[in-house]
């Protein structure tokens, strides 16, 4: 535990908490002996890096190695977890993965030394070196990564992030310090902001120092700053790695914005499907207020700040500003009418800034280095570089910090392409309020805005799926459709009744039962969305609408020929027995959870009206029956 | 005001910290519920007292949220990934399946309360792709099951269905192959 200095100006406050930090830090990167890191992050938990970190310690006990236990988080590559790390006493550091409970001797023999480093596991070094093991950051999936190293997330792998040593030891607070010690009027920092040309990582790149100047500049000395941690769109993770990666990356930027737009108060509103970001957040308040950086009086001065983590319970449009401020004092999430804007009425009714995690993070940077050091990468029109997350039929799903601009295609190639046999259909971003690009469009497509905007798309706050041709986008515009339906809040008639419309469509068209006139009725309700109160209504038919537009023909398939290609929808396929003497048959008949596989030894057959094309049985038997386009029935003509 | 009973006294000792127009109210439900598993209409009376709220308002709020539950839930639940990267894979397969084997709708439970289905979103472990995420109250369970087909989740359901604990269906091979 890191505590407060009771004298000094800011900064010298701050350098006593620093150099213990510093030396503590220094100490970890190169041990006396050799320490195994288990990344612990939700992604490495998933794939059992509990397990792991369990078998790692038992087989340290059992051999009585003169090794420690750690952790970190993971790297970003997400698909080689668990992540594990060796930190040698010469202070080299070699990332092995995918680590599971079976690999544990192994690893413990190299932490060791009783076996070379090089080992099948080994990914790359990410200090020192190691003969035989390339630098991590030479591994394909790094290359658009900005040369220079990561600046955003330049901590994640190689600092425990529960411990805040190594947060103080790897300079952070600094910049939160030095802007206390009056290097910088709360004025400047925002100018500073303004002349870094931040923008909103939410999805909208509104400038974030604009955004404080309104609540610098509002009335009253009762000011909230807010975190936006809602991450609802499904695919993206972005703002989860920093929380759970680099907790006190965002309390000081988010402290940053305290100072310079007059705020006593903050909020970081977490999405409840992130417990883990939500305990290490909780945890990082508590030792930042014991450390003297947050509470009354910061680091000695007159400024205090209360900094709350709000826990969601799961509502989409909590993401949406005044929804999530809504959810914060006591009520229904709903999102209101705007203006007035959060600076004019915010949490409490008072003037408040609500930015995303990814923004605030990137202030201490800001501040750190200044505006011109942060403009050195991205575009014109969005600067620096952001977090993306990448999954999907990809063969490497994970994250990584790349400049904006990059194309699009360079993303796929580090991403080490689709998976084998799949070819990209289509490319999801922007969650389920951003939209559905043919694989055509690649080439026209770069990591920023508007090259996105410019197809009636939406890059969106990160996330980005990446959709094989195996998938039918009809089927899956039906999934972002529900979505939607579900996710309104309920308020305006447009958005509550008009998804409902639209997702009966989508279904029936799935279903088999496309009409003709469907195309013309989804239209209308596209428009009379449009009009909804807040952008949840009026971008909900936008992923229907760029189906229709850029997946016309397979869409056509379905309505008119009642064809699904992909073999995904559930009224346009059907399932039938192809081998009666294939002896996992008989497995099929038994998984079945509907009974629709029936008849005995060499009469089988799927029953269709039972049948609810789970594909269990093709599971387990891909010989003896077929997932198939079901035959065309005459349709009733009315003779009149 | 309704009668203090023992039960009403230990709801209002696990809620006393919290305070009227504070911004408690999501916080006084969540350790509410985690406690009890749900949120009686006695405990959101409760809540209510305690942060000068309505029941109504407690319950309005409440029941705009996904996660909070009015009756006990399940012994175990599954919760499945709604999430586009597991929708690719045959996540509706799967969730069709899973409610088929239980004969319970999304977010019901069987009805000796042994197991129930939940709506999940993702959670950004798309490289388990598709999933569901297996929680058990009684021990704290909460593991991704990656890498599923329908078969496989059949598999899980009916195993618990049939009375097994989460760690023994996490343990079986089933889920390996
Ligand atoms: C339905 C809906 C959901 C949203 N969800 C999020 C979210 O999860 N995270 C987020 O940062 N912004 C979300 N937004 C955007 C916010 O309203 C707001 O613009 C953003 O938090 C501003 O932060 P920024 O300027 O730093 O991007 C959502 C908007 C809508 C309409
Ligand atoms: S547009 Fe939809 S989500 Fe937004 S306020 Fe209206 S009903 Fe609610
Ligand atoms: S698809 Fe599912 S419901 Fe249909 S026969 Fe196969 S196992 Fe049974
Ligand atoms: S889509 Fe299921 S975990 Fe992301």
């Amino acid at each position: 535990m890191v505590s407060a200095n009771p004298t000094g100006t800011p900064l010298e406050r701050y350098e006593a908490l620093k150099a213990p930090a510093e030396a503590a830090y220094a100490a970890w990167r190169a041990p006396e002996r050799a320490r195994i890191d288990v990344a612990i992050d939700t992604s490495s938990l998933a794939n059992g890096a509990k397990a792991t970190r369990a078998a790692i310690a038992a087989r340290i006990a059992e051999t009585n190695a003169t090794v420690d236990l750690g952790q970190n988080h993971g790297y970003g590559m997400q698909w080689l977890q668990p992540l594990v790390t060796i930190t040698f006493p010469d202070g080299a550091a070699v990332v092995y993965g995918p680590v599971k409970a079976e690999q544990a001797a192994a690893i413990v023999d190299i932490a060791t030394g009783r076996t070379p480093a090089t080992s099948t596991l080994a990914i790359g070094t990410v200090a020192g070196t190691r003969e035989g093991i390339p630098s991590l950051r030479d591994h394909p999936f790094f290359a658009l990564e900005p040369k220079t190293g990561r600046r955003l997330i330049h901590r994640l792998g190689l600092t425990d992030p529960e411990n805040m040593q190594h947060y103080l030891g790897t300079g952070g607070y600094h910049a939160a310090a030095r802007m206390l010690d009056r290097h910088q009027s709360p004025a400047q920092v925002r100018q500073e902001l303004i002349d870094s040309a931040l923008g909103g990582r939410g999805g909208g790149n509104f400038p974030a120092g604009t955004k404080w100047n309104f609540l610098a500049t509002a009335p009253g000395d009762e000011h909230y700053v807010i975190c936006n941690a809602d991450e609802g769109d499904p695919g993206a993770w972005v703002n989860r790695v920093i929380m759970e990666g680099d907790p006190h990356l965002l309390i000081e930027g988010v402290l940053i914005a305290a100072y310079a737009t007059g705020s006593k108060g903050g909020f970081i509103y977490v999405r409840d499907e992130y417990p883990l970001a939500i305990a290490r957040l909780e945890a990082a308040v508590r030792e930042a207020e014991a450390a003297g950086l947050l509470g009354d009086g910061v680091l000695g001065t007159s400024m205090n700040f209360e900094l709350r983590v709000i826990r969601g319970a799961g509502a989409y449009v909590c993401g949406e500003e005044t929804g999530l401020i809504n959810s914060i004092q006591d009520g229904r999430g709903m999102p209101r009418v705007k203006p007035p804007f959060p600076a004019g009425s915010g949490v409490f009714f008072k003037p408040s800034n609500v930015n995303n995690v990814e923004t605030y993070a990137n202030a201490p940077m800001v501040v750190e280095h200044g505006a011109q050091w942060y403009l050195e990468y991205g575009t014109e029109r969005m600067r620096g570089t952001r977090l993306f997350s990448f999954s999907g039929d990809i063969q490497r799903v994970g994250f990584m910090e790349i400049p904006f601009g990059v194309p699009l295609a360079g993303v796929i190639e580090a991403c080490g392409g689709m998976l084998p046999g799949q070819q990209l259909k289509a490319i999801q971003s922007g969650g389920p309020l951003g939209s559905m690009l043919p694989a055509r469009e690649v080439p026209n497509l770069s990591m920023e805005n508007a090259p996105f905007s410019a197809l009636d798309a939406l890059m969106g706050g990160g996330g980005i799926v990446f959709l094989g041709d195996q998938v039918c986008t009809i089927h899956m515009a039906e999934m972002f459709t529900q979505f939607v339906e579900e996710e309104s809040c309920g308020r305006c008639t447009t958005c509550h009744g008009g998804n409902q419309r639209q997702t009966e469509i989508i279904r029936r068209t799935i279903a088999g039962d496309g009409r003709h006139e469907d195309r013309h009725n989804l239209a209308l309700i596209d428009r009379t969305l449009q009009f909804s109160n807040c952008v949840h209504g009026q971008f909900s038919p936008k992923i229907v609408r760029n189906t229709l537009r850029f997946f016309s023909d397979e869409y056509e398939r379905h309505s008119a020929g009642r064809t699904c290609d992909a073999l995904e929808c559930e009224g346009l396929i059907r399932f039938r027995v192809t081998n009666q003497s294939d002896p996992r048959l008989a497995e099929a008949q038994d998984i079945c959870p509907t009974a629709a596989v029936i008849g005995g030894p060499g009469a089988r057959s799927v029953d269709d009206a039972l049948c609810i094309r789970c594909g269990a049985c093709t599971d387990v038997a891909p010989n003896a029956l077929v997932r198939e386009a079901k035959p065309a029935t005459p349709r009733m003509v009315a003779i009149g | 005001m309704p009668l203090e009973t023992e039960s009403r006294a230990q709801i209002r000792a696990l809620i006393s910290e919290f305070r009227p127009n504070h911004g408690d109210l999501l916080a006084a439900m969540h350790r509410v519920q985690h406690e009890y598993g749900y949120l009686s209409r006695e405990a959101m009376e409760v809540i209510g007292e305690q942060l000068h709220l309505f029941a109504a308002q407690v319950y309005g709020a409440a029941s705009y949220y996904e996660e909070f539950r009015f009756e006990p839930p399940a012994a175990v639940d599954i919760r499945w990934c709604s999430g586009p990267a597991c929708r690719a894979r045959n996540g509706g397969g799967i969730r069709d399946a899973i409610l088929a084997t239980l004969r319970v709708p999304m977010d019901g439970q069987t009805e000796d309360g042994r197991v129930g289905i939940r709506l999940g979103q993702c959670i950004g472990t798309c490289e388990l792709a598709p999933q569901v995420w297996i929680e058990e109250r009684a021990t704290h369970t909460n593991e991704v099951v990656g890498e599923l087909n329908a078969a496989k989740a059949i598999k899980i359901a009916r195993a618990l269905r049939d009375g097994a604990t989460a760690r023994e269906v996490l343990g079986q091979e089933v889920l390996r192959g």
